[in-house]
């Protein structure tokens, strides 16, 4: 995946590519407008992960010069307007989708991949490692060819797991990407655990290797 | 007390005082004229029996007069000079009346005779009778015109008076309403007006400056915050973390995310106070609040919470996002403020949803539970979340209530 990331901030574009670049990435970064345009008219990205607020110039801007010229390139938004105009406006223009900030690398990270997947030409929508498969489409999960039965949030936790793959995921983030700002009512994220251990109960007894792995008390980390 | 009923009463009481004081002045100088009007009948009635005596050497004949009586006694010793009362017999009525008498003396032919000359002085107290009831009767009345003038002109004049005062009752800094200055051409209300209108202005650019303040200082610090966040992320991407670095870590990441909701809350409520959030769409209350329900579904199931939710159809003129904020803080202050194996129940009528949960056995209402940064001990929230429900549901006219009724606590949010 060949990504692009537009952000004026060097300590969070830094972390960006740090936690996107892997073998099979390639990830180039700018930090301002003008270069953001040369970049866009030059090259094709999977995705855009595009600033709204840059120096000289607006983010949005770019989205428009990119739907100008009709480039097929994903955007994603990122910006620290946590505003509603500023989601619709974005949408409106064409951004596949948008993140305030702040947010976790691993949230950033399943949302770029949910993207380029989407535009993926070949219309994969099975998602596969090793005996393990997911069904985008009818977001079912199978091991060695046999269905094993999900809930959604199951579901969308073990999506979320392998957009992230080899990374660990702490509880914060896996209880934001699950439940947003509701997470308020848990006094804890205990219950994060046995909605972990279901999955792995049931991937296990469906015959699967069990790639979730505890990571320090901290998160949980899905890997070979 | 009223400034009218104050002034009245002083006003009341000095006019009192001072026409009671003119009244006995006046019965007073009234009545010392008539007298020596009287006495000086009396005298020239007295000259007149002197004159008598001194040609005629004998008393005159005593003869009944329209109002005068004169009698003559045979005295031995000298007699004093002096103006008496004295009783006046009036033979046609047949009744002593009250009377003003002169006490002399005469000689003739060497006897010595005392006159005691007296007339009535009826029809004099009578006169004074008659003019002082006039005058009362005429203070009365001018007392009466003044006051009914004064309620007339004063109750018009402090019109705008009244006018300012309730529109700065009604004053609100969170509302863009501005104080309408009440025409008048009194020059004390025109200053009022100034005042009050160039205060209302001033304190509401204050106010606006502030949120502005609170708006971009929450804006600011969002990118330091994602930095801090992306980096922590970063950092445990490292591995190989010992069991007290990893506490460290854990402590990091909550403070970092109470940090983030908190500046979120603070940057929501300023963008909902200054109502820069648009969007009016139809919402389904019902349809909303069970999704709301079966989205918390695992959050109160790890409370054994058990909830029930009865719902008419409903549909509100709203923004969808602030709805969606509004249910969810009722349900999550639900959920979080809740006891194990606890009880929510959820009612949505018409014209109103009330949330009624088990909880801590302690009756709030007493608190400012509404105002902002109000926390129970011991919460990790925001302490942002009723402030926030507050002003969604101000924006729409809606009301927030709370109310305990053991075991329950009540919050309903009248539509």
């Amino acid at each position: 995946m060949k990504l692009l990331i537009v952000e004026d901030e060097p300590g969070l574009r830094d972390s960006i590519r740090d936690y996107f670049t892997e073998a099979g990435n390639v990830c180039e970064t700018v930090a301002d407008y003008t270069s953001a345009l040369q970049k866009i008219n030059l090259y094709r990205y999977d995705c855009i992960i595009l600033d709204i607020t840059l120096p000289n110039g607006n983010g949005l801007d770019i989205l428009r010069a990119l739907k100008q010229n009709r480039y097929p390139d994903a955007v994603l938004i990122i910006s620290a307007r946590n505003a509603l105009d500023d989601r619709l406006k974005g949408l409106d223009l064409g951004a596949d989708d948008y993140l305030s900030k702040p947010f976790h690398l691993s949230e950033l990270r399943a949302r770029v991949t949910a993207i380029v997947r989407r535009r993926s030409f070949d219309g994969n929508h099975i998602v596969v490692f090793n005996e393990l498969q997911l069904d985008l489409q009818s977001k079912t999960v199978s091991v060695n060819g046999q269905q094993v039965k999900f809930t959604k949030r199951e579901y969308e936790l073990l999506l979320y797991f392998m957009a992230n793959k080899g990374k660990v995921i702490t509880k914060n983030a896996i209880a934001e990407h699950l439940w947003g700002d509701s997470i308020d009512a848990a006094n804890n994220f205990d219950f994060i655990y046995s909605h972990i251990k279901n999955i792995r109960k049931k991937l296990v007894e469906a015959g699967c290797a069990d790639y979730i792995h505890a990571a320090y008390g901290m998160g949980y980390k899905f890997a070979n | 007390m009223k400034l009218f009923a104050r002034y009245y009463r002083v006003n009341l009481a000095t006019t009192i005082v001072v026409m009671l004081l003119t009244g006995i002045v006046y019965y007073w100088a009234i009545s010392l004229i008539l007298r020596g009007q009287g006495d000086k009948d009396l005298v020239v009635e007295e000259q007149e029996i002197f004159e008598y005596v001194r040609i005629n050497h004998h008393l005159p004949q005593v003869f009944e007069s329209k109002d005068q009586q004169i009698t003559f006694t045979k005295v031995n010793g000298p007699v004093k000079r002096e103006f008496t009362t004295a009783n006046y017999y009036n033979a046609k009525e047949k009744e002593d009346e009250q009377g003003r008498g002169l006490v002399s003396s005469v000689m003739v032919n060497g006897i010595n005779y005392k006159i005691l000359v007296v007339q009535s002085s009826v029809e004099t107290d009578d006169l004074i009778r008659i003019i002082f009831c006039i005058t009362i009767a005429v203070i009365l009345l001018l007392l009466l015109v003044l006051f009914i003038a004064n309620r007339l002109i004063l109750g018009r004049i402090w019109q705008p008076f009244y006018g300012i005062l309730h529109q700065v009752k009604a004053f609100n800094v969170t509302e863009k309403a501005a104080i309408v200055p009440q025409p008048t051409d009194i020059d004390e209300f025109n200053e009022l007006n100034d005042a009050i209108t160039s205060m209302a202005d001033r304190v509401k650019s204050d106010y606006a400056e502030l949120k502005t303040f609170t708006e971009n200082a929450s804006h600011e610090l969002l990118t330091p915050i994602a930095i801090i966040n992306s980096k922590l992320d970063t950092l445990v991407q490292t591995e190989n973390f010992n069991e007290r670095q990893s506490t460290l870590l854990n402590d990091l990441y909550t403070s970092v995310s109470r940090l983030t909701r908190l500046n979120q809350s603070m940057l929501l409520l300023a963008r909902i106070e200054n109502q820069v959030i648009s969007g009016h769409e139809a919402v389904n209350l019902k349809w909303l609040l069970e999704e709301k329900v079966a989205q918390l579904q695992e959050l109160y199931a790890d409370k054994e919470i058990k909830v029930t939710v009865f719902a008419e159809e409903k549909e509100v003129q709203a923004s969808r996002y602030l709805v969606e904020i509004l249910v969810n803080n009722l349900l999550v202050n639900a959920i979080k403020h809740n006891v194990p194996q606890g009880q929510i129940d959820i009612r949505l009528t018409a014209d109103k949803l009330v949330i009624k949960n088990t909880g801590e056995d302690r009756d709030m209402s007493g608190q400012d539970i509404f105002k902002r940064f109000s926390k129970s001990a011991g919460s990790e929230g925001t302490g942002l979340g009723l402030t926030i429900s507050t002003q969604i549901c101000g924006n729409y006219g809606w009301k927030l209530e709370y109310a305990y009724r053991a075991p329950f606590h009540y919050f309903t949010v009248k539509l």
